[in-house]
């Protein structure tokens, strides 16, 4: 072993240069080659452990000064009203409320989860060029019906909390159809350059989101809309 | 393994690596099998200290026409109408919550998410899938109410009085 | 060896009994903080080496640490309660009760918990999303973003299973509606039901149950699979570096196809 450590630096601090192998329709564009680097110890580790003591001390000053809720013990013959569910639930909750168990409590989970396993197994959305800017034709026609299919589904079941969302994500979608990749605006050039899994992904937390908000602070009894404010 | 050597194998032939290979997979698929099939009936459980299905309800002349009585201890309404005497189960039929008759609206109504239902547990709005089922419903000899809430019927069975 | 603390320090770290632990020994050359990781049991799963652009806040937002963080936060507050907590009905709820009034600290213990694992769904959803617009679930990354997703889900049961143990009327109406939401898989659902609840109703086999996959089976799971996350950063080449997308065609460039740069970067990473 001894007889290779002659003439090896024992910190190289530079990654390997790495060859590229670049076609004649692409033209090479090597954004850094030598990226700086750090021990993990102590560099890494001393940061890692000083963000999780600013954690803690947030959490143990929250618990201070906030109790976890306890109610009356477990009583099968009254139901509280509204009963929530923990609040990451309460997207689901709000849905099930418009449609039934087996679409709002298995379908939508099962097939969120399945979506979100396989993102990076398609190159759909690994590309990163924006939506419009390839196949703009057939693009559009694909978002049109798209769009419009879910809107329709949403406004047919008088699912306006889930309506919002998509037609303001669709409203973008639009600006980013009709706006140049030279735009002025930076607003409009943003919006070009997103591609499709990056909207895609933005619809979902939005709705997750609204969906979320709307279930923990906007619903009361029988799952009737309320103010937070006037309770 | 040296394919080269050996005659021209018998196409039924398999070499004894093979054979124990799949003998080997084969009995590990039967063990997984059977261990999936015994963790099955581990885990649910034979004997359970539940409260009986059977209850009863009281004596039927307590209960006046056009009324609607909740016996949330045991889960169940007792209606009494013109044609008769029958219970409904208080759970609802979307997730399980407890169920409310309102008297001054004259439905019944889901605290979790809105459903709402006929005094004959037929919905009248909301998400749950299905009404409200009638439970199995008979007088006793003393002319108590009894009630299976553990058997559904078809609706409008009435028990006359 | 200014302080009297660090020269202790030294000596202790010089010492047969440390060095018996710890083989990097003391030193503090690249070689010693090398083998400190490779060497130690529990770090090892690190790279040795990360880029320093990496240790900025705003590259990840420290949002995995933090995560992490929560979950040890979980583990030790959650142990300490178990002392107190008998999984039966109704001595759940007194036991609550007690924790409350009767313990000393035991307010604060299961108010740490609670928040913590409120702090930890919130932060693995962070982290999902933040590792998403980064764009850090490209290949050669598939995989641990799917163990990211197992992660996140082992999450929401143990935040959920937690849910029932206090026995409270939030605890088990909260319970039976997402026990019921099983009942309505297609074919399997009752069945499915009746194994989760060991039995027909949330009652103290559906306790002791949820008691059982919040101490060990879902622990054990989490444990697992954030070594394997954590592993799986170093075997997929560290923390990922470049930016969310790549600048699509801009007013600056004229020609060529709007992926030109992330092709070059593409081949570039592959290994």
């Amino acid at each position: 072993m001894s007889d290779y450590v002659a003439g090896v630096s024992s910190d190289a601090k530079k990654s390997p240069k790495r060859v590229v192998f670049v076609t004649r329709r692409t033209s090479a564009h090597v954004r850094s080659q030598d990226e700086e680097q750090v021990q993990t110890y102590p560099e890494a580790l001393f940061r890692a452990a000083l963000a999780v003591q600013v954690l803690v001390i947030a959490l143990v000053l929250m618990s201070l000064f906030f109790n976890a809720p306890l109610e009356g013990i477990a009583n099968p013959t009254v139901t509280p009203n509204p009963a929530k569910a923990p609040w990451y639930f309460l997207g689901l909750q709000e849905m099930l409320h418009y449609f039934p168990p087996v679409v709002a409590g298995v379908m939508i989970p099962g097939l969120l989860v399945v979506a979100l396993v396989v993102i990076p197994y398609f190159n759909i959305n690994i590309r990163p060029d924006g939506v419009f800017l390839k196949d703009r034709r057939r693009n559009l026609t694909i978002f049109y019906i798209i769009a419009g299919g879910l809107s329709l589904f949403l406004w047919f079941f008088d699912v306006y909390v889930a309506l919002a969302p998509t037609l303001a994500v669709a409203g973008f979608l639009l600006i980013a159809a009709y706006s140049a990749p030279q735009s002025t605006s930076r607003f409009r050039r943003y919006l070009v350059s997103r591609p499709v899994s990056w909207w895609i992904m933005t619809w979902f937390l939005l709705e997750l989101t609204v969906l979320t908000v709307v279930g923990t602070f906007f619903r009361g009894p029988g799952w009737s809309w309320v103010l937070p404010w006037r309770s | 393994m040296d394919e080269g050597r050996k005659p021209k194998p018998d196409e039924r032939e398999i070499s004894r690596r093979d054979f124990f290979a799949k003998l080997g997979i084969g009995s590990l698929g039967l063990a997984g099998v059977g261990t999936l099939s015994f963790a099955y009936q581990y885990m649910s459980p034979n004997v359970l200290y539940e409260p009986s299905p059977i209850v009863n309800a009281g004596n039927v002349e307590d209960y006046s026409m056009n009324s609607v009585t909740m016996h949330p201890a045991a889960a169940i309404y007792v209606v009494r109408l013109p044609e008769g005497i029958f219970s409904l189960t208080m759970i609802c039929t979307h997730l399980g919550c407890m169920t409310a008759w309102k008297p001054e609206l004259g439905i019944i109504a889901c605290p979790c998410h809105g459903s709402r239902f006929s005094e004959e547990g037929q919905k009248l709005a909301g998400p749950a899938p299905k009404p409200l089922p009638w439970l199995k419903t008979w007088l006793s000899d003393d002319r108590d109410v009894m009630v299976d809430r553990s058997t559904h019927i078809p609706p409008y069975q009435f028990v006359r009085i | 060896m200014q302080s009297r603390i660090s020269t202790n320090l030294e000596r202790l770290r010089a010492s047969r009994l440390w060095n018996s632990i710890f083989r990097s020994g003391s030193g503090t050359s690249t070689l010693h903080r090398s083998m400190a990781i490779q060497q130690n049991v529990f770090l090892h799963i690190l790279p040795t080496k990360v880029r320093r652009r990496m240790l900025n806040f705003d590259a990840t937002w420290y949002l995995g640490t933090l995560t992490l963080g929560t979950f040890l936060v979980l583990v030790i507050t959650g142990i300490l309660l178990m002392f107190y907590y008998h999984p039966s009905v109704p001595q759940a709820y007194f036991d609550m009760k007690d924790l409350r009034y009767v313990v000393s600290s035991g307010l604060f213990l299961r108010n740490l918990h609670r928040w913590s694992a409120h702090a930890m769904v919130l932060l693995a959803f962070a982290h999902l999303f933040r590792v998403f617009y980064r764009g850090a679930y490209r290949p050669p990354r598939e995989f641990n973003w799917v163990v990211g997703i197992i992660l996140l889900l082992v999450t929401l049961l143990l935040s959920y299973t937690g849910y029932l143990l206090p026995w409270d009327q939030l605890a088990f109406w909260a319970i039976t509606v997402g026990s019921n939401i099983s009942s309505a898989v297609p074919f399997v659902g009752q069945k499915i039901h009746f194994l989760l609840l060991g039995g027909n109703l949330v009652n103290a086999n559906a306790l002791l149950r949820f008691y059982v996959l919040h101490c060990v089976i879902l622990p054990l799971a989490a444990v697992m699979l954030i070594a394997v996350h954590f592993w799986r950063i170093r075997k997929d080449g560290g923390l990922y570096v470049q930016q969310s997308e790549p600048v699509a065609q801009c007013a600056e460039e004229t020609a060529g196809p709007a992926t030109t740069e992330e092709t070059a970067e593409e081949v570039m990473a592959k290994p």
